[in-house]
């Protein structure tokens, strides 16, 4: 049985559609990725499937448990760590783990027992009886996805778990999914890091404007976009120049932040020099010149005609060539 | 295998539930303990109000109609009520807080029902509104009001103590149908109307015609009535059962919208 | 000359900001209107017999003998309320962006108090509109109720200069959140609501010599007999009182706020 079945599912506020009948499905024991970009329609995706709003239209199952008519059984069934950790900074680490596992029903010896192993399992044994307000964004995360664990869950709800995380705890985080999956867990995660996605998830679905416009597997995905693209910082004014002369040595693609030229070429790296010969004849300076391979990025800008996120956050396959 | 032991282990629903209402009245004690100073304001403002009250209208006992001279033993159930009217009031603010903070989606995602969430809040309320109206009471004693006789004081602890839950209904209610903790000054007028919109100030028969006839219709008039009983006269049955029905009505009107709000917190 | 020029419209601008901040929050237009008058409603329903006893001042009624201490409750409230708001400034950092502009710094402050007296101007229209929807007559006609706004509206300049002080000096809104109970101390230690010679010692002793009872009495007597000069020039007095301890305590937090950032 799917650990979660979407059909058509809807939710209007007012006149806005945030989501607009979507479907999905996620088998026991996978990690699925929901990407998109701010505003997209992740969170309000996520918070019906916690019972946490209502659907305005459409249904849900997880675990097996509509999430309307039966949504006490799913909130039995499920872990949820929503985007802001929502923590209590008067309580302690180990106060907030047992009160969570007094919430979910366990008894009071079982759920001192799981507040110290899972203390240990996210390593805050060391800060378990200092108040959560002293802790840091990566603490206070890790204490937040222990709480979700309280209960072992059949299905762990994370909501951009690693927004505003430095490298090293965003890291973290993700050992700990992946160690989570291993035991069986299976794990809907939303995030709008590209690389989170594509390092996690066993399949992955895009969303853009309360739609799903993309999904399958990572590399599934990213081979539907197809070749590799050049992309050619060039000087001040020049881009439309550009675009004019490599017009006919590839696809075009949008071009990013205004600067840059994206090209499309067939034989990857073999069509870089025609390329740079071409741009230097008709007297255009290239400042600097990457050979790109596709990303979730490119699939994202092939569904939708634009990119999922700013060129200063994106991290993918990159073979810079010098100018 | 596991989730079957697992499941053969689990508590009894009853004792879930009031293990659960346990915990969230822990968690509410915290701001009283662990946050200095944080219990000054909620005993401050009814003491201030008492004593206050006491030293601007005292002199009212020379009217005819009053059952004492001494204003404070009138007045001190007014002081003790209106205490936890604001302790009451205070939860609905710290719910509305914890709403906008994300702590309530925590709380709802969880499998406990909806009516145990809500209980801890206000049981909570219910508990903390003894501590202002103590230290009223000892500033009362100390100035000279009256001693109610044990069955007084039991039965003003008693309105005091459902009065908090009543205003702690009425505050969560407002906090999770607006969600923000703006309506915090609906929730403390609310309160301040509900208290002294009764004869807290002067007996009925003195009161001007208009609120004679609002306090004749306000439940809160039976609740202050066998507040006050002890500290005027004595303290009779009579005098007792309609401030327990009058709080019972409360009690079941607004905590049933109070709950309503908390079972479409997700529409 | 157009240094005054740029000080008024900085002042002019900053009071506009201060009265829209208040009007779009609950939580500090609540405390100036809402509270005083449900207070004002319940005092006036509730102790209005006090008008029997020998020695209460001859009043047509007691809503006409209220109308003062509603005013005065509500100013004083303002004050605090502009304090409050002037302590967020701080915390949030918009004093800073203020205090790094070409602009004079007594014009910051005083900002911050045109809101306030625009507030306690309104809380006199206010609570005299109640007034006579209620059948209150204003014995001094209309001089007398311009007299007793222009004293309301004198006293929420200065008292606005405290709470402007304080929150200067303390940088922080919970400080002077938690002067709010001494608010409704000195109120009640005052004739705002209740005779001074009928209140109950030591209260009766203390509001003989509280300044606010001298401003009280001086926006009372237009309401309840008519202006009387003696009674306005107290009040006056009372009032320059406060304004040079707000002026003198005010500079000094000044000082210190652009010391300490």
């Amino acid at each position: 049985m799917p650990a979660i079945v979407v059909e058509g599912l809807e939710r209007a506020f007012g006149e806005v559609l945030a989501v607009q009948g979507i479907d999905l499905q996620v088998e026991e024991g996978e990690i699925y990725g929901f990407l998109g970009p701010n505003g997209a329609g992740k969170t309000t995706t996520v918070r019906m499937l916690t019972t946490l709003l209502l659907p305005t239209g459409g249904r849900a199952a997880v675990a097996g448990h509509d999430v309307v008519a039966e949504a006490r059984q799913v909130r039995s069934s499920i872990g949820v760590a929503l985007q802001e950790a929502a923590l209590d900074p008067l309580m302690t680490g180990r106060e907030l783990i047992r009160l969570q596992a007094t919430l979910q029903g366990l008894p009071p010896a079982r759920g001192r027992e799981r507040a110290d192993g899972l203390l240990e399992r996210v390593g805050l044994t060391y800060a378990a009886d200092r108040r959560v307000g002293t802790y840091s964004g990566g603490m206070q995360r890790r204490l937040d996805l222990a709480a979700a664990l309280v209960h072992e869950p059949r299905v762990l709800f994370l909501d951009e778990p690693t927004t505003g995380l430095d490298p090293v705890s965003r890291k973290t985080i993700w050992e700990e999914v992946r160690d989570l999956n291993d035991e069986g867990t299976t794990v809907f995660l939303t995030t709008q890091y590209l690389e989170e996605a594509d390092q996690l998830a066993d399949n992955v679905g895009i969303i853009d404007s309360g739609r799903i416009v993309a999904e399958g597997t990572p590399e599934a995905l990213k081979g539907e976009v197809g070749d590799p693209h050049v992309e050619l910082l060039v000087g001040e004014g020049a881009v439309a120049e550009a675009e004019r002369v490599c017009a006919g040595l590839g696809k075009l693609l949008p071009p990013k932040d205004g600067k840059r030229v994206l090209l499309e070429v067939a034989n990857g790296a073999a069509d870089v020099p025609r390329v740079v010969r071409a741009l230097d004849e008709a007297g255009i300076a290239v400042e600097s010149l990457e050979l790109v391979r596709p990303s979730l990025d490119d699939v994202f800008v092939a569904k939708t005609g634009h990119h999922l996120e700013k060129e200063e956050a994106r991290s993918g396959d990159e073979e810079p060539v010098g100018a | 295998m596991e989730a079957a032991t697992a499941q053969a282990t689990a508590p009894p629903a009853w004792r879930a539930n009031l293990a659960t209402i346990a915990a969230l009245m822990t968690r509410a004690k915290n701001e009283l303990v662990r946050v200095p100073g944080a219990a000054i304001p909620g005993v401050l403002a009814p003491t201030i109000f008492f004593l206050g009250l006491n030293g601007v209208f005292g002199a009212l006992t020379q009217l005819q109609g009053f059952e004492t001279s001494s204003y404070e033993s009138f007045i001190v159930p007014v002081s003790m009520l209106q205490g936890a009217g604001f302790t009451g009031a205070a939860a609905g603010v710290n719910l509305a807080r914890d709403y906008e903070g994300g702590w309530v989606d925590r709380l709802l995602v969880s499998p406990a029902p909806r009516w145990v969430l809500l209980a801890g809040n206000v049981l909570a309320a219910s508990l903390r509104s003894l501590v202002p109206a103590t230290f009223v009471l000892g500033i009362a004693f100390a100035i000279g009001a009256r001693w109610p006789g044990l069955d007084g004081l039991v039965v003003c602890y008693l309105m005091v103590a459902a009065t908090a839950a009543v205003a702690a209904c009425w505050g969560s209610m407002l906090a999770l149908r607006y969600k923000s903790q703006s309506a915090a000054p609906l929730m403390q007028a609310g309160m301040m109307a509900l208290v002294l919109f009764t004869p807290a100030y002067a007996p009925t028969e003195l009161l001007q015609p208009w609120l004679e006839k609002v306090a004749e219709i306000n439940p809160m008039t039976q609740v202050l009535e066998a507040a006050r009983q002890g500290f005027v006269g004595s303290v009779t049955w009579a005098d007792t059962w309609p401030g327990l029905v009058a709080l019972t009505g409360l009690l079941a009107v607004l905590g049933a919208l109070a709950l309503r709000e908390m079972r479409r917190t997700n529409v | 000359m157009s240094d005054l020029a740029t000080a008024a419209r900085v002042v002019r601008a900053l009071g506009a900001r201060s009265i829209r901040q208040t009007f779009r929050r609950p939580q500090l237009i609540s405390p100036i209107v809402v509270f005083p008058t449900l207070l004002l409603a319940i005092q006036t329903g509730g102790a209005s017999a006090g008008v029997e006893l020998p020695g209460f001042p001859p009043v047509q009624s007691f809503l006409q003998f209220m109308l003062a201490g509603a005013m005065m409750q509500s100013m004083m409230l303002a004050g605090n309320s502009g304090g409050i708001a002037f302590a967020v400034d701080i915390e949030m950092g918009f004093t800073d962006r203020l205090f790094a502009a070409p602009i004079p710094r007594f014009a910051i402050v005083l900002g911050r108090l045109a809101g306030t007296a625009a507030l306690g101007l309104f809380a006199a229209l206010w609570f005299l509109a109640i007034g006579l929807v209620f059948g209150a007559h204003i014995e001094g006609a209309v001089p007398g109720a311009l007299l007793a706004i222009a004293l309301v509206t004198a006293s929420a300049l200065a008292v606005g200069g405290i709470g402007a002080a304080i929150a200067l000096q303390s940088g922080s809104a919970s400080v002077v959140q938690g002067l709010f109970p001494l608010v409704l101390v000195v109120l009640f230690l005052s004739s705002a609501f209740f005779p001074q010679e009928l209140m109950v010692e030591p209260a009766k002793t203390i509001a003989e010599y509280n300044p606010l009872s001298f401003i009280v009495e001086g926006v009372r007597e237009p309401i309840i007999s008519g202006i009387d000069a003696t009674h306005t020039l107290e009040a006056v007095a009372a009032i320059l009182g406060i304004v040079v301890l707000g002026l003198v305590l005010s500079a000094r937090a000044l000082r210190h706020r652009l010391r300490v950032g």
